[in-house]
């Protein structure tokens, strides 16, 4: 059972990775600023260098942010996928990223002024992910096919994306303003104060993941066996569409829909690392998912003089191509 | 092992009598039967998949509605007829994966697991086969290694859903002979349901045969002959 020396130096390989492409998104921007002066903002901040307001204010919040929403969004997809007996499934193309969506623009568009607060908008991005995780566990239950599953999953998106644009052209100047930058979606809306919170529930989720590796090994080989091994089906669906929608709910609320993460990294994880412990498919999903979104960040932000890219194109970018080649991988 | 009461089983409404039998331990039981007849129903009964529309079973000495969820696991096994289709799944963990309820929270195989499955895997004599993907396996290589992830639960009931059904002569007699040495030597009580006639005549094991015209299951001696065999199950 235990890990093999591939895997291991594989996820050393991640572990070292990431400190290093940290350091140069932290560098990299529209002011250069030196690795001394990064050292310096994060062992011996003073307030009196602008250069250090940037690093600590503007590229700490964003860099956290891009390393959060790609661990979670990667573990998100992983626990669908298994959950669901599913490698297509993921929370964008399930339509759980949309749920939240729905469920921030209803907020907002109500006008009332608690709902478009920070913790307004994050409790209904949960709840949006969380009802529309439970919807997709509804059909998951009537329909057999893989492929059934993930075009209610698409349709679900549809008549989403219809209904929240029907909000958009119903709501005034103001509220579509806020509503449009939400979604428009982006790393850099993040502020330092806000950073604790979304580290606090995303780190929940991510520990609620590793809680449950045992149930999960167990549900690759289908619910029937799962079931006759004792584990208890329905308490585990349960708990995997919270950690579902804690993740995708905080993230979403903050960062806007990101699409195909959750979807291409999981799969490139369990190719590249040839096993179903989900101890390291969850460990490596984490830090491959970070490391995605890092580098995706720092090119963003190296083509930004030129054309600003935003965050869910370039994933879309990349992702849905990746997608379309393990489709025909798995096919052949 | 197995002790039946006035046993009627069915999904909603009673589809087979089982006669009031007890099956022995260290025996390798034959259940034949026409298709849709009620093998798959008596299984699942007999394995907690499915409540009895009456009457009783006992398993182990423990009535089996009363068993709990947890530890029916560590009484009854069960081979389904299909081999679970996944990716990068290697044999060992398919195997250990058997041991779920006999491990902690996050299911770290102890010393006592290992010595379980390394004793299982020289037992049926597929070391050879660890360390390679299920995907890979042959049919017969499958149900062997499904054979094993059963053996490490250490279960005194096996139930094997027509285990010899998708295999070629060489792999059925393997598979049926390996069952047999296994309910002899570790003293298991194993059922099997199965088409193939003749070949369970060759086994000279007892029968639980589906009477289709009674609506009954019988528990039938091994020196029944073909012919009664035939006319029990098929007329």
């Amino acid at each position: 059972m235990g890990i093999t020396k591939k895997n291991s130096t594989i996820l050393i390989a991640l572990l070292i990775c990431i400190p290093v492409f940290a350091l140069i998104h932290l560098s990299v921007g529209q002011i250069d600023i030196s690795f001394q002066e990064i050292w310096r903002a994060l062992t011996n901040y003073d307030e009196h260098f602008v250069n250090e307001i940037i690093v600590s204010e503007i590229r700490i919040p964003r860099l956290s942010m891009a390393l959060l929403a790609g661990a979670s969004l990667s573990v998100v997809g992983l626990l669908m996928q298994t959950l669901f007996n599913n490698p297509l499934a993921g929370p964008y193309v399930l339509g759980i990223n949309s749920g939240s969506s729905l469920f921030v623009a209803l907020s907002i568009m109500t006008g009332v002024p608690f709902f478009a607060s920070d913790f307004g908008i994050i409790a209904n991005a949960l709840v949006g992910a969380f009802l529309f995780g439970l919807i997709i566990l509804f059909f998951s239950r009537l329909v057999r096919t893989q492929v059934a599953l993930l075009l209610i999953g698409l349709m679900l998106g549809a008549f989403i994306s219809a209904f929240v644009s029907f909000l958009q052209s119903a709501s005034d100047a103001q509220e579509l303003k806020v509503f449009t930058l939400w979604a428009l979606g982006s790393l850099q809306k993040v502020e330092s104060a806000q950073l604790p919170i979304i580290i606090l529930v995303s780190f929940i989720g991510m520990a609620g993941a590793f809680l449950i590796i045992k149930p999960l090994n167990i549900l690759v080989l289908g619910e029937n066996e799962a079931k006759l091994l004792g584990v208890n089906i329905k308490r585990v669906r349960l708990i995997i569409i919270s950690i579902t929608a804690i993740l995708t709910g905080i993230i979403t609320a903050f960062c806007g829909p990101i699409a195909f993460v959750g979807l291409a990294v999981p799969n490139l994880v369990r190719i590249l690392f040839k096993t179903q412990q989900h101890f390291i498919l969850i460990s490596a999903s984490l830090l491959m998912g970070a490391l995605f979104i890092l580098i995706c960040d720092i090119v963003i932000q190296l083509l930004e003089p030129h054309f600003l890219l935003p965050i869910n194109v370039l994933t879309s970018i990349i992702g849905a191509p990746m997608v379309i080649l393990f489709i025909l991988k798995r096919l052949k | 092992m197995i002790r039946t009461e006035d046993l009627k089983i069915g999904y909603h409404s009673p589809l087979l009598q089982v006669e009031n039998f007890t099956l022995q331990k260290g025996e390798l039981y034959f259940l034949i039967g026409k298709n849709g007849s009620g093998k798959s129903t008596f299984l699942k009964t007999i394995s907690g998949q499915l409540s009895p529309i009456s009457g009783r079973a006992f398993l182990n000495e423990k009535l089996s509605t009363e068993i709990p969820f947890r530890d029916l696991p560590k009484t009854v096994s069960f081979v389904s007829s299909h081999f679970p289709i996944v990716d990068f799944l290697k044999v060992e963990d398919f195997i250990a994966l058997g041991r779920n309820s006999h491990t902690s929270y996050f299911g770290k195989l102890q010393a006592s697991d290992s010595q379980v499955i390394n004793s299982t895997i020289k037992r049926l004599q597929i070391s050879h086969l660890i360390g390679r993907f299920t995907s890979e396996l042959s049919d017969g290589e499958k149900q062997l290694v499904a054979i094993a992830k059963a053996l490490v639960q250490e279960t005194p009931i096996i139930l094997l859903d027509e285990p010899t059904a998708f295999l070629d002569y060489s792999n059925k007699t393997l598979v049926l002979e390996t069952l047999k040495r296994i309910s002899v030597e570790m003293e298991k009580c194993i059922i099997l349901s199965s088409h193939d006639l003749d070949m369970s005549l060759e086994m000279n094991c007892p029968f639980l045969v589906v009477n289709f015209q009674e609506k009954s299951l019988q528990l039938i001696d091994s020196s029944v002959s073909k012919q009664d065999l035939l006319r029990i199950a098929f007329e």
